[in-house]
């Protein structure tokens, strides 16, 4: 605030004094996350660079370069992108629908010529903006409880059910939490809430027993009793823990974690990569990645909560809504909390679509700080104002 | 923040309520994270040792190392038994998907492999799956060295080098020593029950259970204690360490040495040739047994890896028995051999050896004609024993009474089963009265257990009830040899290079000067008796002394004599005991040639051959012996012999004929 009375007009549109608003240590964060990624994948990678830590690094770099263009873009623009890059997202899911590219028994991948992504990932962030953008033309009441409430919760429905439909529970189930979190924070009545909840506990054993596909099923009873086989299905779990528990305060040392090295764990440099962060640098590690997260998630919903307009106010804590739930909902199943479904630990686990995601969210993030006095009309021709 | 509640009031509120929930949210997050920190603190300190433990249970893994087993030597300390090194190739199968693709990417490499497919896919399914399943052994050096060059490549197939049990003397041994095999179902429920078992080892794929013989009753001394090499190994468990301090050498297994003489035995069984039968030797004064060979034998070796169930069914329904132990399981009428012991007998229930009766070739008896093979004339005891005669020997019986042969019979060893360290012994019969009233009281037939005056002729002659097995003639005819010691067969010289002490022997009750006179009869058997054409020595001063027997092995019609000329199933059985020098007896030994004809044609031969070699291997009677003596063996010059003696008949049995009239004696 005392910045901006002393700024000069048109100064805050400069993009040196842009990239001075960005939130630095923010960055830091992120990179000293993605850097004990780097590590635990150096490690598991039998102390080689390769196969892993040196990709993870070069993705890390140039998605922290995109999100560092992404901190400086105008919030009109991402204001227009919302409703398109919702449909197209919409409609890519209807195409894997129709069309997809079947791999490991789920139906996620869309190929266009040698290019093949998830389109559920585009979603993600699709969602947040799509209802950050919604939000943001209603009128503060029509969000408590209203008839206009329909609208946000198809949103939010017909994506999720194409995506566990395909089926990804995992992240079906992180786009319905996300939107869920945007609905709560543009101040949906405590009362829907409850509801809500009421509804999601009833429908989780209907769903069990009339949605949930078997090996879906099996990992729920496998999560409820790992010990019942432990070489088949309850085997991840099992190894997991044995691996943090095996740990110790201080851990066996990089690089001489056996549960990891030995490939006892599964997985681990991907979702379960926390059991092999626990097992080689101990209880230290684990509560390192934890302590980043955390601050990540509170240092990213100040900003939020910083920003001028409700949409980037949306935006941002719906971005970070998505993080949240990845790093609780991993951290959760890696130590036995929670069934095993493919949620990997953001910028620590190995692989470049969840990462492009979340550094795209924390681009949009570091973008609402940095034009947090932007005010945004509430009902505009964005191409007029682009155009201006 | 003042100022925006002046531009835009419905802001104001939304963002009055996103603070407060985005305040709740920050909240929350923050405490499931502190409750994940929790749970990572519970799983990492409050049950670190648990899961510590179950940690290096992943990583290590104990590999059993067998121990080697002990050898098995003889007398002279050549090995008999021993292990081999053996190339081998084994699957893993708990690390393949496609069982069938990988055996034919083995059988590219091995070709001979194919035809065992079948034999390979049983095996895995019947192990367990953490055990490996051999592939195929005995490699040889080139296979080997390819099939390691490929392992690699192969998930699940592993190259090594085991140790296998091999038998240096084929099938010399094979019943005495006996042979080692894979651990079969019932075995295994009896070995995992005792105390010391050791689990890991039993279930090895190597392990091999002593399955006969020596092999069997020395098992555990054999067997050795397992090792273990502690092993770093990947969730696949390939090994990719070894932790030295966590490892354990395994302690070989002792060693055994046999009081058997390899030649011997190895001559024994040249002797023989394809005939079926048993050689046992034995030292006269220190009971050692030098030879016990049964004939035909089988290659141990065959059992080892596991024989093919085609060659076993041969094996088991050949007409010669090759599986039986013939020198202990198999129990014959002795035949004339026992007149030896017959003639013991009468002197020792006083009556001279100058008692004479005259030969005329029958001895009519109750309703019954007992006939002698020849007529022999006037004789005493010495040269009814020298011509073998059946009249004479009918009379003793008579006179003796079948309860006083007997106690003789046993007194020298007959009906005995000797603890050897090894069973496989069948007792055999010497018939008394009691025993005759016993077996077929056990038999629900009382009424027939009487003993009938009929019966005791045939007793004199070795016929009858009277059945023994051929190391029980050779203790007989060792304690004759011996005549002061009741001389007690030992198969067993040292354990683990200690020596067994055994118990002296008891001394014999019989008068020496009743000894003498049997001895003496034994050596003019040789020398001008039934065996005077197969039984010379050709060793100068040394000669054996022996008697001939044929035991009846069916009955024929009324007053016909056993011929040569019948099947072999039909033929008699061929006996021959001697003990030599005769002057001053050092070995004893008894032959048995089953359905070989007469014994004075086909036994005595044979025991020749064998007393020939083990008189040339005594550094003492070597001394005595002048000139050069060949120690070798010729089979042709021995068939020439059996063929020549089998051209003069003597000491072969003929049928008792049953009289329609006749008067009957007195009950004996």
């Amino acid at each position: 605030m005392v910045q901006s009375a002393l700024s000069r007009p048109g100064q805050r549109e400069r993009y040196d004094s842009k990239i001075g608003q960005i939130d630095w240590v923010f960055v830091t964060l992120l990179a000293m996350l993605a850097g004990i990624g780097a590590l635990i994948q150096y490690s598991v990678g039998g102390m080689s660079w390769e196969p892993w830590a040196y990709s993870q690094l070069r993705n890390f770099a140039l998605f922290l370069a995109m999100a560092l263009v992404l901190a400086v873009v105008d919030l009109r623009f991402w204001l227009w992108l919302a409703y398109p890059s919702y449909a197209v997202s919409l409609i890519l899911l209807i195409l894997v629908e129709l069309i997809g590219d079947t791999r490991m028994g789920a139906q996620r991948w869309l190929e266009f010529g040698p290019i093949s992504f998830q389109p559920s990932e585009f979603m993600k962030l699709a969602i947040v903006l799509a209802l950050a953008r919604f939000y943001h033309e209603r009128k503060p009441e029509d969000a408590n409880w209203s008839f206009w409430l329909l609208v946000p919760a198809l949103m939010i429905a017909v994506p999720s059910a194409l995506v566990m439909h395909q089926p990804d529970l995992g992240t079906g189930m992180l786009i319905l939490l996300t939107g869920g979190a945007v609905m709560v924070l543009a101040g949906l009545n405590w009362k829907a809430i409850a509801g809500a909840g009421l509804m999601g506990a009833i429908s989780v054993p209907l769903a069990y027993f009339f949605v949930l596909h078997d090996y879906q099923r099996n990992r729920i009873l496998t999560f409820l009793n790992p010990e019942g086989d432990p070489s088949g299905e309850g085997y991840h779990i099992l190894q997991s823990k044995i691996a943090m528990g095996s740990g110790g305060l201080l851990g066996k040392g990089l690089g001489l974690g056996s549960q990891s090295q030995l490939n006892f764990l599964p997985e681990k440099h991907t979702d379960f990569i926390m059991a092999a962060v626990s097992e080689e640098l101990g209880m230290v590690g684990g509560a390192m990645v934890l302590l980043l997260s955390g601050t990540i998630i509170i240092m990213a919903l100040r900003m939020a909560a910083l920003s001028h307009s409700h949409f980037g106010r949306l935006a941002a804590s719906g971005a970070i809504a998505t993080y949240a739930c990845y790093v609780l909902i991993n951290g959760a199943m890696v130590m036995g909390l929670f069934p095993v479904v493919g949620i990997p630990m953001p910028l620590v686990s190995y692989g470049g679509s969840v990462m492009l995601t979340v550094m795209a969210g924390f681009g949009l993030i570091l973008g609402v700080k940095v034009h947090r006095y932007q005010e945004l009309p509430k009902q505009s021709s964005m191409l007029a104002n682009l155009m201006e | 923040m003042p100022e925006m509640s002046i531009v835009f009031n419905d802001i104001n509120k939304s963002q009055g309520v996103f603070t407060r929930r985005a305040f709740l949210m920050g909240g929350l997050t923050a405490l499931g994270l502190f409750a994940l920190g929790g749970r990572l603190a519970h799983l990492e300190i409050v049950q670190g040792g648990k899961y510590s433990r179950m940690s290096a249970g992943n990583q290590f893994n104990f590999r059993v190392i067998p121990p080697p087993r002990g050898d098995i030597l003889d007398r002279n300390g050549k090995l008999i038994a021993g292990n081999r090194p053996s190339f081998r190739v084994m699957i893993e199968t708990n690390e393949i998907k496609d069982i069938n693709s990988t055996l034919d990417q083995v059988s590219y490499i091995l070709p001979q492999t194919v035809t065992s497919r079948r034999r390979i896919l049983r095996d895995i399914n019947q192990n367990q799956r953490s055990v490996p399943t051999l592939i195929a052994g005995d490699l040889s050096w080139e296979d080997f060295s390819k099939v390691s060059l490929y392992a690699n490549d192969i998930p699940g197939l592993v190259a090594d080098m085991d140790q296998v049990r091999a038998y240096y003397y084929g099938g010399a041994f094979s019943h005495v020593v006996g042979y080692v095999s894979k651990i079969n179902a019932k075995d295994l429920e009896a070995e995992e029950k005792k105390p010391e078992a050791d689990l890991n080892l039993l279930h090895h794929p190597s392990f091999r259970m002593g399955k006969q013989g020596i092999e069997k009753a020395l098992d555990t001394v054999l067997r050795g204690t397992a090792g273990g090499k502690k092993m770093e190994v990947d969730a696949n468990g390939r090994a990719v360490g070894e932790d030295s301090e966590g490892s354990r050498a395994p302690v070989a297994g002792q060693d055994v040495t046999l009081t058997l003489d390899a030649d011997l035995q190895q001559r024994a069984v040249d002797v023989f040739g394809s005939d079926s039968g048993a050689a046992v030797m034995m030292d006269v004064h220190t009971g050692e047994v030098l030879c016990m060979s049964s004939t035909p034998g089988f290659d141990p070796n065959l059992f080892v890896s596991g024989i093919p169930s085609k060659t076993f069914k041969l094996l088991n329904e050949y007409e010669r028995r090759p599986l039986l132990d013939k020198a202990l399981s198999g129990t014959y009428p002795p035949g004339s051999t026992f007149k030896c012991l017959v003639a013991m007998a009468a002197l020792e229930a006083g009556i001279p050896e100058t008692t004479r009766h005259t030969c005329g070739g029958v001895f009519p008896y109750g309703n019954h004609v007992f006939r002698c093979d020849g007529v022999h004339g006037n004789l005493d005891m010495h040269g009814a024993i020298v011509t073998s005669c059946d009249v004479y020997f009918y009379n003793m019986a008579v006179a003796v009474g079948p309860d006083k042969i007997a106690e003789v019979a046993r007194k020298f060893g007959l009906g005995q089963i000797f603890d050897i360290g090894i069973d496989g012994q069948k007792p055999g019969v010497v018939p008394d009265k009691a025993w005759k009233k016993e077996y077929f009281e056990k038999r629900g037939r009382p009424a027939e257990g009487r003993w009938w005056p009929g019966d005791t002729p045939s007793i004199g002659i070795g016929q009858g009830f009277t059945n023994i097995n051929c190391l029980q003639n050779c203790v007989s005819v060792t304690r004759i040899a011996n005549g002061r010691k009741v001389v007690m067969p030992h198969l067993i010289k040292a354990i683990g290079g200690k020596a067994v002490n055994y118990p002296e022997f008891a001394d014999l009750s019989v008068a020496p000067s009743h000894i003498d006179m049997v001895r003496a009869a034994m050596a003019d058997v040789v020398t001008s008796g039934t065996a005077a054409r197969s039984g010379k020595l050709d060793l100068g001063p040394i000669v054996m002394a022996g008697k001939t027997g044929t035991a009846q092995s069916h009955t024929y019609k009324d007053g016909a004599r056993a011929t040569l000329h019948l099947d072999w199933e039909r033929r008699d059985h061929a006996w021959f005991i001697a003990f030599a020098p005769a002057d001053k007896p050092k070995y004893a030994m008894s032959v048995i040639v089953q359905h070989g004809g007469w014994g004075a044609s086909s036994a005595a031969p044979k025991a020749r051959e064998i007393m020939r070699l083990a008189l040339i291997k005594d550094p003492e009677v070597r001394q005595r012996i002048v000139g050069p003596v060949k120690d070798t063996f010729d089979p042709a010059a021995l068939k020439a012999a059996e063929a020549e003696a089998a051209t003069h008949p003597v000491d072969i049995p003929v049928a008792p004929t049953e009289t329609t009239a006749g008067a009957t004696p007195p009950p004996a």
